[in-house]
């Protein structure tokens, strides 16, 4: 055996133990001051002192980190001397002196409007196909499920084989097509202008299964006595379809688009192993990453952070603010 | 043909076959290839992965392709296993993956607990604000995170995998769990109140066996996201030895002065996959349950 493993998991998992009556004693002591200090009611007593665990861990791993991103960005920190205050030069740096900032916002931005509403809009289709009574639905289900449980590390690999211009996949399907158009198949991952399209493809192969999986969900959750009463209303099916199965999907579409949104902005693995050409541009959290722990410069990094931050926030916000207009919610007058 | 047929009077067979059947039955069968045809396209990566990690290294990118390598090298996987400490990494990962698992699967039980069966005042919000963590992106906490790490100087230790779960892991399994709470009938609890159990045996007697599809939906996706972890391990662990599976399988993808060994990296891929591919494939309905139950009421 490599190493001492007792020696390494032992500090750790004592130091687990200590927190963990750490966490049980912070519970059961605020429900001891609630009681007997504040003298209130037990139910709030109790329902505060559950709650502890995730108000601690909101304020140590959410609240704090988040303020402390917004601090840091705004000083110069190499993780040896302590942060120095330097203004806002390191967003002036990042805006107007930065190579790499530009081709990276086009890139992130690009990536998630393109993949997210293709990949939502398949999904889509692919759950309306599989609710219809279909035999072996469960082995469909697995089919598609498949990809979305391979380690992403080894997705990204296998990509790089399957768009390999030589020897790829992809290419070797593409080449009758191409040799007909007179063209050579692409260089996706080495082509400037291909990695985008690369990006998109990988993206759909894994997440359409989990997206699918979640919208047949949503799908089989729609009552059967709401179709029975527009039959004999006379409704045809196409008038079904845009009038009961849609509306009654579209929380479920809005929850994916929400959650996808914010996952592509931040495409972390399939960015740092991809080798994509950096002609292209790198995605911002790849970046962050190699500013923050490559380069050990963690306050413009955090700048970098901040402004994801503020992207994905807009964009969610602007997402909430749509919803009146196209999400369903049951029992909601509208 | 037809005698057979007419006698058992309530098969479907019997409808005669006017044209919207057969435009039915058309559509039945473009539908079974339809989804046949995307199910194959879905599977034909996975199967290179697991037929690459069959064949010689230099043979790998060999045209045509070799769907059936003719001479299986079995040897690449205890080749693989061993041409890095393994053994090790599967404990790390082991470790990495249950310890914190184990956490966050009762601490968001009890929050959730709390949140789903308890008025306190702010409960609405600080529930909202628990929902609004799930949207906030990692990058923004994950310098500052790491630097708290580096305070308490537990760095390349695995503390910073490990602990942070007793606080209840992601909002999704709070979240997913208080769903659950919230449809038990409150007589159930009530009458063990009545019987004199205090809230602490109501919840582990009474409450978690009833949630039993929710805890078995956390824990897989639990399972899934720390044995898949990539990140985490990498920025976190410095040591070797201590690398999990994904960090380590890493290094066979090429250094300076070594050649990518890509049916090893396949091998272990494929090591990877099968556990998960198992729960899954036995677990199907919680993996879906624990799916859906977020996209129902988002």
């Amino acid at each position: 055996m490599v190493g001492d493993p007792i020696a390494d998991y032992l500090p750790t998992f004592i130091r687990f133990l200590l927190l963990a009556a750490v966490v049980v004693g912070a519970s059961t002591g605020l429900h001891y001051v609630l009681r007997n200090i504040f003298h209130l009611r037990r139910e709030i007593a109790i329902g505060y002192s559950l709650i502890t665990p995730w108000i601690l861990g909101f304020l140590i791993f959410s609240l704090g980190p988040i303020i402390a991103t917004f601090v840091l960005s705004f000083t110069d920190y190499n993780l040896q001397q302590t942060p120095k205050f330097i203004d806002i030069k390191n967003y002036d740096t990042l805006i107007n002196k930065d190579v790499n900032f530009w081709p990276a916002i086009k890139l992130t931005i690009l990536y998630s409007i393109i993949s997210v509403p293709i990949s939502v809009f398949v999904s889509l289709m692919l759950a309306l196909i599989l609710s219809k009574k279909l035999r072996f639905i469960g082995v469909y289900r697995v089919l598609y499920y498949l990809p979305s449980i391979v380690p992403a590390v080894a997705v990204v690999l296998l990509w790089r084989w399957i768009f390999n211009p030589d020897v790829g996949l992809l290419n070797i399907a593409l080449s009758p097509i191409f040799s007909l158009l007179g063209q050579t198949p692409p260089d996706w991952f080495g082509d400037e202008s291909w990695v985008l399209p690369a990006f998109i493809i990988m993206s759909l192969w894994t997440a359409l299964g989990n997206n699918t999986v979640i919208l047949l969900g949503s799908r089989k959750g729609v009552a059967a006595d709401l179709y029975e009463a527009a039959s004999i209303d006379g409704a045809t099916t196409f008038d079904k379809f845009r009038k009961i199965t849609l509306p009654m999907m579209t929380p479920a579409i809005f929850f994916l688009v929400v959650v996808e949104f914010a996952s592509a902005m931040q495409l972390f693995t399939p960015a740092a192993f991809a080798r994509a050409t950096p002609a292209a541009g790198r995605f911002m959290n790849l970046l962050i990453y190699t500013y923050g722990f490559q380069q050990s410069r963690m306050g413009y990094a955090t700048a970098l952070a901040v402004i994801l931050f503020l992207l994905i926030l807009a964009a969610t916000i602007v997402l909430f603010r749509s919803q009146t207009r196209w999400v369903y919610y049951e029992g909601q007058e509208k | 043909m037809s005698t057979t047929v007419t006698r058992t009077s309530a098969s479907p067979t019997r409808v005669p076959w006017t044209p919207p059947r057969i435009r039915q039955a058309i559509g039945k069968a473009v539908t079974y290839l339809f989804v046949s045809a995307l199910g194959v396209l879905f599977l034909v990566p996975l199967f290179w992965l697991v037929s690459s990690s069959l064949k010689e290294g230099n043979h790998i990118f060999d045209q045509p392709v070799e769907w059936f390598p003719a001479s299986p090298q079995w040897k690449n996987y205890p080749d693989a296993w061993n041409a890095l400490p393994f053994t090790r990494f599967l404990l790390n990962t082991l470790f990495v993956t249950l310890v914190p698992l184990l956490a966050e699967v009762f601490a968001s039980a009890i929050v959730a607990y709390g949140f789903a069966r308890f008025a306190f005042p702010g409960r609405n919000i600080l529930f909202m604000v628990m929902i609004s963590t799930m949207f906030l992106p990692d990058a923004v906490k994950l310098i500052p995170t790491f630097l708290i790490w580096k305070q308490f100087d537990l760095i390349d230790h695995y503390d910073p995998l490990v602990l942070g779960s007793l606080f209840g892991g992601t909002p999704l399994f709070i979240f997913l769990m208080r769903q659950f709470f919230s449809s038990v009938p409150k007589e159930i609890e009530e009458a063990a109140l009545i019987d004199g159990a205090n809230v602490f045996q109501t919840f582990t007697r009474v409450m978690i066996p009833l949630i039993r599809p929710a805890l078995l939906s956390v824990s897989i996706i639990g399972f899934q996201g720390h044995w898949n972890d990539f990140l985490s391990p990498l920025i976190y662990l410095n040591s070797q030895a201590k690398y999990t599976m994904t960090v380590g399988m890493f290094f066979f993808t090429g250094g300076t002065n070594e050649r990518p060994h890509w049916e090893w990296l396949m091998a272990m891929s494929t090591v990877m996959i099968v556990p998960i591919l198992i729960l899954f494939i036995f677990f199907q309905r919680y993996f879906i349950e624990g799916l859906t139950s977020g996209g129902v009421k988002g």
